[in-house]
């Protein structure tokens, strides 16, 4: 009896403690900061980063930014995977997520606004924002994008103090086409396997696979064209895609599959000294090699040509080996290893 | 509709440093737990056979592979907890920094082929894609452009 209660005591007082553990610390987040926002030479004042959402074009909807004050923004990003958990001195966190902040081109985020806003008139960075139900666009274009940025997408006006922008797609495209090879240069650089399908980084390639298969032009421009496109709308993305003429993965594998049929069929004509791969068309396979053998019982056989008409057994090419008759002679009357595996 | 890092700059440089392990296991439940130390910290053995600077251990008697990593160059690592996600001005204190920590995997050496170690590369993809774009660089390729709209008409 009294072993019980105090079981149930126990199981009484622990729920609680563990909830009131868990308000404490199931917050706690690891942050990739970067030094630019961390600047210890200019935090005179009280300076806080702070994390904001923003719309982003490629999620279509809002997104979370870090911004320090007026003058610096750069993108949250989150690096999960299923089963990670941090171990922190002596703590055990849950979240196994790593945040990170990277430098974003706030002229990105303008984009949206400006296509959708500024495709037909100019207008000033104040009254886009204005039929926006949500002050945080407000903040982005007049605080955080650039009029040097801007300038490369729209046509600039000015009229006395007022600046007026209207979107312009030619330039925009050939901004973003700029973009683009930036990033196949660092996925060049940093040799990121860009081609189709996935490949094992623990196995060494040899020289000349990576010679022939991974310097393919265009699937880095997709990647990174696809990368750019992350932070676009669908539609213009689609509009990039054609700008930089790259054609669909669909229609890339198709290619392919041609040049390597090509490839094959030029082999064929060249390489009449290539090894060619021995195949069962002087002997038997080895099933027939099998029965041949007679180790196998003959209803066997005729049950196996029942099952596969189509292929009948070449009773005709049996031709018995000296080791085959005395195999046969020794194997009389007794009984063939398959009859014990029948299903009866 | 913000959340305010509730830190000094100057703070990060006398924080304590935190001893960190990325461990490839999911856990419920957070806060205080047994001698990391003791049960934990004392079993990491060097592994020269898997390569340099390969460590072992174990956690709950599944075996890992393990690697010091530096947090990314240009970067800070930092903890940050939130106080209280009920208030309409949301808050994440500074508990600790690190620049280094103990990635483990499962059953496998770490290596580039692990999705923490991509995840890295596209740090430095993302600030290519962030530097500015020169306006002599664009007039060029506008003008490739449209000698390439002639050529086609």
């Amino acid at each position: 009896m009294s072993k019980k209660s105090t079981r149930s005591t126990k199981l009484k007082a622990d729920p609680d403690a563990v909830t009131q553990q868990q308000v404490a610390c199931a917050t706690k987040k690891v942050f990739y900061i970067s030094e630019k926002l961390l600047d210890a030479k200019d935090a005179k004042d009280d300076q806080r980063l702070c994390l904001e959402h923003f719309y982003h074009p490629g999620k279509a909807r809002p997104a979370l930014f870090v911004t320090l004050r007026e003058h610096a923004i750069m993108e949250v990003l989150e690096y999960a995977e299923p089963r990670r958990s941090w171990l922190m001195n002596s703590e055990v966190c849950s979240n196994g997520r790593t945040y990170m902040t990277t430098p974003i081109d706030a002229t990105l985020l303008a984009l949206h606004h400006l296509r959708r806003h500024c495709s037909q008139r100019a207008m000033s960075l104040d009254n886009i924002s204005v039929d926006e139900p949500d002050a945080s666009t407000h903040r982005l274009l007049t605080k955080f994008v650039r009029a040097d940025g801007l300038k490369c997408v729209a046509d600039v006006k000015k009229s006395g103090d007022l600046i007026f922008y209207k979107y312009n797609s030619d330039r925009a495209l050939a901004w973003l086409a700029l973009k683009t090879r930036q990033v196949v240069l660092v996925l060049k650089a940093k040799q990121v396997h860009c081609g189709l399908g996935a490949k094992s980084e623990n196995y060494v390639r040899s020289e000349k696979l990576v010679e022939e298969n991974d310097v393919n032009e265009m699937d880095y421009m997709r990647m990174a064209c696809d990368y750019v496109g992350r932070y676009l709308d669908a539609d213009l993305h689609a509009e990039l895609t054609r700008y930089l003429h790259i054609p669909s993965e669909i229609q890339a594998l198709v290619e392919e599959k041609a040049n390597t049929q090509k490839r094959k069929s030029q082999q064929d004509a060249a390489g009449a000294n290539s090894k060619k791969i021995k195949l069962g068309n002087g002997k038997e396979d080895a099933a027939s090699q099998l029965r041949k053998s007679s180790l196998l019982d003959n209803d066997d056989i005729k049950e196996e040509s029942n099952k596969s008409p189509s292929t009948p057994v070449p009773l005709k090419e049996r031709s018995m080996s000296a080791k085959e008759k005395a195999l046969a002679k020794g194997a009389k009357g007794s009984k063939s290893i398959s009859s014990f595996f029948k299903v009866k | 509709m913000s959340i305010t890092l509730d830190f000094d700059v100057k703070q990060l440089a006398n924080k304590r440093q935190l001893e960190l392990h990325y461990l490839p296991a999911k856990i419920n439940g957070d806060g205080e737990c047994a001698n990391v130390d003791k049960y934990f910290n004392n079993y990491t053995r060097e592994a020269s056979d898997y390569g340099t600077g390969v460590l072992t251990n174990a956690l709950r008697g599944y075996p890992l592979l393990g690697k010091r990593e530096a947090v990314p160059k240009g970067y800070k690592g930092v903890v940050l907890q939130e106080t209280d996600p009920h208030q309409a001005q949301r808050q994440l204190r500074l508990t600790g920094t690190f620049e280094e920590f103990t990635y483990w995997n499962y059953d496998k050496v770490p290596s580039k082929g692990d999705g923490y170690q991509q995840a890295m590369t596209m740090l430095q993809v993302a600030e290519a894609l962030a530097a500015p774009i020169g306006e002599a660089e664009l007039e060029e390729e506008l003008k490739r452009q449209q000698q390439a709209k002639k050529e086609n008409l």
